[in-house]
């Protein structure tokens, strides 16, 4: 590596391992003042690994870090800030009970000698200075809870600014914005940038590194695959780097045949989180919901399942489902694969087989609900091989699987229920490209068997290769129904972002 | 754009905002409901002598214990261990005042009130160390300490019998701390003592909550705790200083019992850990902490003696008191719920 006096960052052979696990494999990263350096990869990649290494919240990693001309051991988030490192995270973390300027001026308030007093006309001031210095649209005044995820992105950075932040890490932030939010934080990325910041930007949108990055790397299962100049680099190349293969490999082929209408949703609404939503699902079909993280889809097919209260009907073979809930639906034959694996999804401490049989337990219970527990693991033998679950023990706990096998459960869990309507909420969300594959071949061969699914997903390619159509959810409402083979992934996520005509 | 995202922001967070208020106001229109429903149906209940001779007075200690709780629960804490500290507290007055009354009351009162303050500070501060320092779970230490405190009340009175100080005359003195009278709106409307120390902890409570760098970080705890420790706050002191606070007001309020009673018993005040926290959550103290006030936990503190008051007036008896209570509780909190289930999307 040549020398360059412009190095904030400089990480060199991070290895990060967890339980056995190399989550990081000798990665080099570097980052200069003013660029804005792009990390990316796919979900499990290592990106968020290697910057949370860089936040302090290991102390366990190896390799050498140099920040600012000295070379440091970051072992503690409080270290982290105080060196200048700060890193915004999609779930941000303002204090919701705070106002605007308080929050800004956290942990730098001042308070009288004698009297303790705090010092509010100090906070407001500190807060205002910052605030006309990054022209920040933000009223000091304003308690955070009422504020966009956007503005409340810009409260971050303002704090971090008033903390004399050399190098800022943004991490996924577009993942919840809409498209002018985009455009605007990027104007403010690219005013940070021009101030001298060195910043990190960490995103899978390929289409957004070419208007805002300077540089890229390429992370993949956890080792650098390349960093390159911005100008230098094409799309389908960074594409290969991620996946490490070309993407059509990845996809199986379409055989599913849609037959008869199974499942149809009329006016589904919940005030405040999606309206009117109608549409029909066939057996055989693959439906893919389109639309920006809290656009609603989730909380859509999450109506749907009964998991949260909706005006409006769903109509399951011909009948009405009165009173849904997750008990009702599972019952009739609609199950869910929810979003967050680790919480919604595992049954963490508990092993394999329970995690297979828990929708069928009434099913294998014999006399006064006796569970035998031969027959449970004789059920969950037959789930694992029909899985192909690694590695094939019923008996040790779910969490010793990977998030791929871990998931693979779950879906188990719904066949052996004898599911005949099956909704996928983003099923490849941290899992690595191999599993996914299988993934992507199990939800097909679930819909040539006839079942009906839906998926939904943030990888939009996921959608545009698997779904027969495509719904595209906007703000809450459905916006567009698409045909899925032939679409461009590019096109569906423009649909996904365009704004409305106000009025 | 701008005016679609202002649109969706008023939408999503405007109704949090005025529940908070519509949920602070309603229960302080429901004491004020009840008040004029009592004063209507009891000749008595809106007599000087029911309400502030009776009523007030005998709130005034739990109110004192509620103010440190308010803190422990803005920031997001909880404290089950009052009802034990106060107890030992108790304990600790009576047997010290009686140890030192051949000193004369000059010296008895005060030494034993000083060491009262500190058994209370240091109680609290083993509660605070084992969560704030050692990060156990608050409701499994203070649970805990319920337990350990009660056993040493027990263990310094012998076993829980009543102690009581042997000089009759050091004991009448003390007396006036639950005794003495101020004139403070003439003769005929005089103010006591419990009163009066309730209002002194409760102005210092609304500074040090309201006005000091210290009450701004109890909130920024609530909030978000790891936020705030990332911001530079240490979050571990100012948790710790809150079950400290507590611990202190435990020992006021020993001091009042002890003057109204005249005995200290190991066994007594068992279940008002449970009233003090009520009256935090009844106020509006969210049990996550980052929002709420003192002014809330007076106004939940007086709704639930109220009503009580008012029940025994109709001479309802105890234990229908208690179901009475419960579901208040319940009512007020189911409110809660609803309401911010409503309003979150």
């Amino acid at each position: 590596m040549f020398a360059n006096d412009n190095l904030i960052l400089q990480m060199q052979g991070i290895v990060k391992e967890f339980s056995g696990t190399r989550a990081l494999d000798k990665v080099d990263f570097d980052v200069r003042c003013g660029e804005v350096h792009a990390l990316i990869g796919e979900n499990g990649a290592g990106k968020s690994t290697l910057m949370n290494v860089l936040a302090g919240r290991f102390n366990n990693y190896h390799g050498r870090i140099t920040f600012d001309g000295h070379q440091v051991r970051i072992t503690n988030p409080r270290q982290a800030r105080d060196m200048g490192i700060a890193i915004i995270y999609q779930e941000l973390s303002v204090l919701a009970n705070f106002t605007v300027a308080e929050n800004i001026m956290l942990g730098d308030e001042k308070a009288g000698r004698w009297t303790r007093k705090l010092d509010r006309a100090f906070i407001n001031a500190g807060a205002r200075d910052i605030i006309d210095y990054l022209r920040f649209d933000l009223d000091p005044d304003e308690p955070v809870e009422r504020l966009s995820k956007a503005r409340q992105c810009l409260v971050e950075i303002a704090c971090a600014v008033r903390r004399k932040v050399k190098l800022l890490v943004f991490d996924e932030p577009t993942a919840s914005l809409g498209s002018e939010d985009v455009d605007k934080l990027f104007e403010v990325i690219k005013d940070l940038k021009s101030r001298g910041l060195a910043i990190v930007y960490i995103s899978h949108r390929l289409a957004e590194l070419p208007i805002i990055a300077d540089r890229v790397t390429v992370l993949r299962d956890g080792g650098k695959t390349g960093t390159m100049e911005i100008p230098e680099c094409r799309i389908s190349d960074l594409t290969r780097m991620m996946l490490g293969h070309d993407l059509a490999e990845v996809f199986p082929e379409k055989t599913n045949q849609p037959g008869k209408v199974i499942l149809k949703v009329d006016g589904l609404s919940r005030p405040g989180a999606f309206e009117n939503i109608s549409f029909e699902l066939r057996e055989g079909e693959i439906l893919g919901i389109a639309g920006l993280v809290g656009s609603g889809r989730t909380e859509i097919i999450r109506a749907i399942f009964g998991a949260d209260k909706a005006h409006g009907k769903v109509v399951f073979q011909g009948r009405p489902i009165v009173g849904r809930s997750p008990y009702l639906c599972r019952a009739l034959g609609i199950g869910m694969v929810p979003e967050n694996r680790k919480q919604q999804g595992s049954i963490t401490g508990r092993p394999v087989s329970e995690n297979l049989n828990i929708s069928i337990l009434g099913r294998l219970s014999g006399v006064l609900g006796f569970q035998s527990s031969r027959r449970l693991t004789s059920q969950a033998r037959l789930m694992i091989e029909q899985m192909k679950i690694h590695p094939p023990l019923p008996d040790i706990d779910i969490e010793n699987l990977s998030g791929g096998n871990q998931q693979k459960v779950i879906v188990g869990r719904w066949l052996a229920a004898e599911s005949k309507v099956i909704i996928f909420d983003e099923p490849t969300q941290g899992i690595d490209v191999g599993t996914k594959s299988q993934m992507y071949r199990l939800i097909v061969e679930l819909a040539c068997q006839g079942r009906a699914i839906i998926l939904i997903s943030s990888e939009l390619i996921e959608i545009t290769k698997l779904a027969d159509r495509i719904l595209v959810i906007r703000d809450g409402r459905l916006v567009r129904e698409m045909q899925g083979p032939g679409t461009d992934e590019d096109a569906l996520f423009a649909e996904c972002v365009r704004k409305d005509n106000p009025e | 754009m701008r005016t679609e995202a202002k649109k969706s922001d008023a939408g999503r967070t405007k109704s949090p905002l005025s529940f908070r208020k519509l949920q602070k106001a309603s229960i302080l229109l429901l004491l004020v409901g009840l008040c004029a429903f009592a004063s209507f149906r009891s000749p008595t209940f809106f007599s000087w002598t029911n309400l502030v001779d009776n009523l007030l007075t005998n709130a005034a200690a739990l109110g004192v214990i509620a103010i440190g709780m308010t803190f422990v629960m803005i920031a997001g804490g909880f404290d089950l261990s009052v009802a034990s500290t106060t107890a030992v507290c108790s304990v600790v007055l009576v047997l010290t005042m009686d140890a030192l009354s051949p000193y004369g009351a000059a010296l008895a009162i005060p030494a034993a009130l000083l060491l009262t303050s500190l058994v209370g500070i240091g109680l609290g501060t083993i509660n605070g160390m084992l969560i704030a320092g050692v990060g156990v779970n608050p409701f499994v230490v203070t649970l805990s300490t319920m337990l350990v405190f009660r056993g040493i009340a027990l263990i310094l009175t012998g076993g829980g019998q009543a102690k009581q100080v042997a000089d009759i005359n050091l004991r009448n003195q003390f007396n006036w701390v639950y005794d003495a009278q101020l004139p403070l709106f003439g003769q005929d409307y005089q103010v006591s003592m419990p009163i009066v120390i309730f209002l002194v902890v409760f102005c210092l409570g609304i500074y040090l909550l309201r006005f000091t760098r210290f009450g701004h970080y109890v909130f920024a705890i609530g909030g978000n705790e790891e936020a705030a420790w990332l911001a530079g706050v240490n979050t571990h002191r100012i948790k710790a200083a809150t079950y400290v606070l507590c611990g202190f007001t435990c020992a006021i309020a020993a001091a009042i019992f002890v003057a109204m009673t005249a005995t200290a018993q190991a066994e007594s005040h068992v279940g008002k850990e449970l009233v003090v926290i009520a009256s935090v959550i009844v106020g509006g103290t969210p049990l996550g902490g980052g929002s709420g006030g003192l002014t809330s936990t007076l106004i939940g503190l007086l709704l639930l003696r109220v009503i009580d008051n008012l029940l025994a007036q109709f001479s309802v008896g105890a234990e229908y008191r208690k179901v009475v209570t419960g579901m208040i509780i319940i009512v007020v909190v189911t409110v809660d719920v609803l309401a911010k289930r409503r309003s979150r999307k």
